[in-house]
């Protein structure tokens, strides 16, 4: 799909990738968008357009490098965005995840000692992934908040080297040892059913990453330089 | 080295038993104790990966085992060896005879499957990783260079599509390497 501008159609963006939908949540739009376009959806909600559009290239194309920086767009918006999707993750992707596991290993028609090393593996990822939403909203997100004032004079930032991110390793390894290394015996439409939610946590991790990489920490490094 | 199917053969009851166990427990094999008779209805079922026979059986049955050489293991309670059959000592320490049924059945394994299954050396690494050893202490403790180790560990994570350590620690566990 080309890069989303403010006369894309949302319902176009949608069909064109569903899981869109869980981005648009996040900003306050539901299913049933109409023949509403970016714009007119943005000045509904009282959304800033660029700040919208940036979020949403991100999420659909991987090699998208936000034209707009922080500069652009507050502090406070960035931080808003990243804590719904925090929650997001913790409220739905996760207990979702969790679920489908239950039921996969539940449903097994004899006891299948690899799905449930598996689903331990998750449950590590998951906690760190938890430590690390706690962090951000204990520590990272209000010293970014704290200081937006500074952050709104720094014209440019040094874009940083991006870090190698442990739970997105973790994500793809588990995504592997399911399409890969799965065996035994095990209800299939449950596992396709785990090795979905799974897919859909990588993908939004993944432009997660990209925007507090890209985006964020670039101006939290050049206002703390010791502790980001 | 998993699913290789075995199945095993010899009139000393508990050194098959023995056998069963192990190799299921510690090769996560899948295997099949049968006595004699089992030979005359074999057609019936799959043909296994590997036999293990004492040496009654394979005089008893010759003929169904010629054929079959490759893939016949003959369980001897000696060092002697026989011609065209590979053997195992069974009097041989409880580590020695793991190393001789992990090299047997890897073998086995990597003719199945070359590009996903882990060499003897990999393995071993792996089961390093698995403990919390760093690559230094691995090279120490297998008397390699770092680079090796390094190596090992890409070619791992090559095969296996996991990179974290603790994807490769369960991936270890899945599959009984610890």
């Amino acid at each position: 799909m080309a890069l989303i501008n403010r006369d894309s159609k949302l319902c176009d963006i949608i069909l064109h990738d569903p899981s869109t939908i869980t981005v648009l949540d996040r900003f306050g739009i539901a299913l049933g968008v109409g023949d509403l376009n970016v714009e007119e959806a943005c000045q509904e909600h009282g959304i800033n357009v660029e700040f919208f559009t940036t979020i949403l290239n991100t999420f659909i194309n991987e090699n998208y490098f936000p034209q707009y920086t922080m500069a652009q767009f507050s502090a406070n918006e960035i931080v808003d965005y990243l804590i719904k999707t925090n929650n997001h993750y913790q409220q739905n992707v996760l207990s979702n995840i969790e679920r489908h596991f239950s039921f996969l290993i539940a449903k097994a028609p004899s006891h299948n000692n690899n799905l449930v090393i598996m689903k331990q593996f998750f449950d590590e990822m998951k906690s760190e992934l938890l430590q690390r939403i706690d962090d951000d909203n204990n520590r990272w997100f209000p010293e970014i908040c704290r200081n937006e004032k500074a952050i709104s004079q720094i014209a440019e930032a040094v874009t940083v080297e991006e870090p190698t991110d442990t739970i997105e390793d973790k994500i793809d390894d588990l995504i592997n040892m399911l399409v890969v290394h799965m065996k035994g015996d095990y209800d299939h439409n449950l596992g396709y059913a785990v090795l979905v939610a799974v897919f859909s946590l990588k993908k939004d991790i993944k432009q997660n990453n990209r925007i507090r990489n890209r985006i964020l920490r670039p101006f939290s490094n050049a206002l703390m330089p010791s502790n980001e | 080295m998993n699913n290789a199917r075995v199945i095993i053969s010899t009139h000393n009851t508990l050194a098959a038993l023995g056998l069963k166990k192990l190799l299921s427990e510690v090769f996560s094999t899948d295997v099949l104790v049968v006595d004699e008779s089992f030979f005359n209805v074999l057609s019936t079922t799959t043909e296994p990966h590997l036999f293990f026979v004492d040496q009654d059986t394979l005089v008893a049955r010759l003929p169904f085992f010629l054929p079959r050489k490759a893939k016949t293991v003959l369980l001897l309670p000696s060092d002697q060896s026989i011609e065209d059959f590979r053997t195992i000592n069974i009097t041989l320490t409880e580590s020695q005879l793991i190393n001789e049924f992990n090299s047997l059945l890897e073998a086995h394994h990597n003719k199945d499957k070359e590009s996903t299954a882990l060499s003897s050396r990999e393995a071993e690494v792996l089961r390093l990783i698995a403990s919390g050893k760093t690559n230094k202490e691995i090279a120490q403790e297998l008397n390699i260079s770092i680079n090796t180790v390094l190596t090992h560990r890409k070619n791992m994570t090559a095969k296996l599509g996991i990179k974290s350590v603790s994807g490769l620690s369960f991936y270890a566990m899945m599959n009984g390497i610890i």
